[in-house]
């Protein structure tokens, strides 16, 4: 009898593995937009967001066990709701134009801003409902959890995520540059400016900015 | 050691008390081994529901809550002679790089930059503050950034105040 439910159970969680498992070759539409050739895939981007994060939660003193999982499944939403970027949707057929904007920060309304943030709420929650459905209970209420936790910013570990997963975006962006100056570089760091408000992450960007710019502008 | 302290708007505030009171009465109806009748709202998101049913979560969510509203800073509008500098609570209209932003500057726990909402904390958002309309902000990178304010004010904050 345990073994048929144990049996049960691994089938669910290897078709749910070989789900995931698409991320690792799924690119990254920010470098697809950018001409990047054999960009940065979600899953790898997941791998290092996730080091990332045990590494500077552990010098916070946050819950680590959590800061790792919470890291493996912030971006598995993605399977079904597809990768967003801010410049979806305002991009001109025309590549020159295509290239004036993707050198800027996009700015929009205040109402285009909610627009977009509902819909991408609602799409990514379906994805992840959708995915863990076949799971057991407890794997489907431990996921569900971390992906509220992580996508609300509910706890301290949930909103390091979420500035961990943009810096390290923009460590990835840094490393692009590197190789190609005309890549281009400022919009990350606008975001970055706007965004983190987690002390360790302000000491991390100091730190990217001296090793890249200083060093190899 | 000084705690810090959570700014946070009148809407804010109301959120933080109004999930503590549902957290708190699913904690005691769970108590009780009844089943809640808050779960059954509709106002309730469905994907919230496994949320609140790991009382763990339930129980660091609402000692989270409570040192927030222990520590908590309402942000009212400045008097009138400071209502002409960005300060917390102000809505701050900027110019950067030929395009018009429009940022509302609020403490950590109400940020969401994708809402326009800057984190008083936030790099942009601490420089901003003390400056006036017309003020060139320049933000301390390797990458030029200027922040150019043309309006600032704290309709906003006035306007939750008087439905308050």
């Amino acid at each position: 009898m345990a073994k048929s439910k144990s049996h049960f159970c691994l089938k669910k969680i290897i078709d749910f593995l070989i789900n995931i498992g698409k991320l690792k070759k799924k690119e990254r539409r920010g470098w697809i937009l950018r001409g990047i050739k054999n960009p940065e895939t979600i899953g790898e981007h997941t791998f290092r967001v996730a080091i990332m994060a045990w590494l500077l939660g552990r010098e916070k003193k946050l819950n680590v066990e959590k800061l790792i999982k919470m890291a493996l499944i912030h971006d598995l939403a993605e399977i079904y709701a597809g990768d967003a970027t801010p410049y979806d949707g305002i991009l001109p057929k025309d590549k020159r134009k295509q290239k004036e904007i993707l050198n800027q920060w996009p700015r929009f309304s205040k109402s285009a801003k909610i627009r977009q943030l509902l819909k991408r709420k609602k799409a990514e929650n379906a994805a992840i409902v959708k995915l863990i459905s076949k799971l057991s209970p407890g794997l489907k209420k431990e996921i569900m959890n971390l992906w509220l936790e992580f996508n609300e910013g509910l706890s301290k570990e949930g909103k390091l995520i979420r500035q961990v997963d943009k810096t390290e975006n923009l460590l990835q962006a840094l490393e692009y540059w590197k190789e190609d100056k005309n890549f281009p570089i400022r919009p990350w760091w606008i975001q970055i400016k706007e965004l983190i408000d987690v002390d360790i992450l302000f000491d991390f960007i100091e730190e990217l900015d001296k090793k890249f710019h200083k060093k190899w502008s | 050691m000084k705690e810090k302290k959570f700014y946070l708007t009148k809407e804010g505030l109301k959120k933080i008390q109004r999930e503590l009171k549902i957290l708190l009465a699913l904690r005691s109806k769970k108590a009780q081994g009844e089943i809640p009748k808050i779960l059954e709202s509709e106002e309730v998101n469905p994907e919230y529901l496994s949320f609140q049913e790991d009382l763990e979560i339930v129980e660091t969510r609402i000692a989270d809550l409570k040192q927030i509203l222990k520590y908590t800073q309402i942000i009212t509008p400045p008097s009138p002679e400071k209502q002409g500098i960005v300060n917390l609570g102000a809505t701050v209209l900027v110019k950067m790089d030929d395009q018009i932003d429009e940022f509302e500057i609020v403490g950590t726990l109400e940020a969401n930059p994708s809402l326009g909402k800057i984190s008083n904390e936030s790099l942009v958002g601490k420089s901003l503050i003390g400056h006036r309309v017309g003020d060139e902000v320049e933000i301390q990178s390797s990458v030029p950034m200027v922040y150019k304010i043309l309006k600032i004010n704290y309709n906003y904050l006035k306007m939750k105040k008087n439905e308050g």
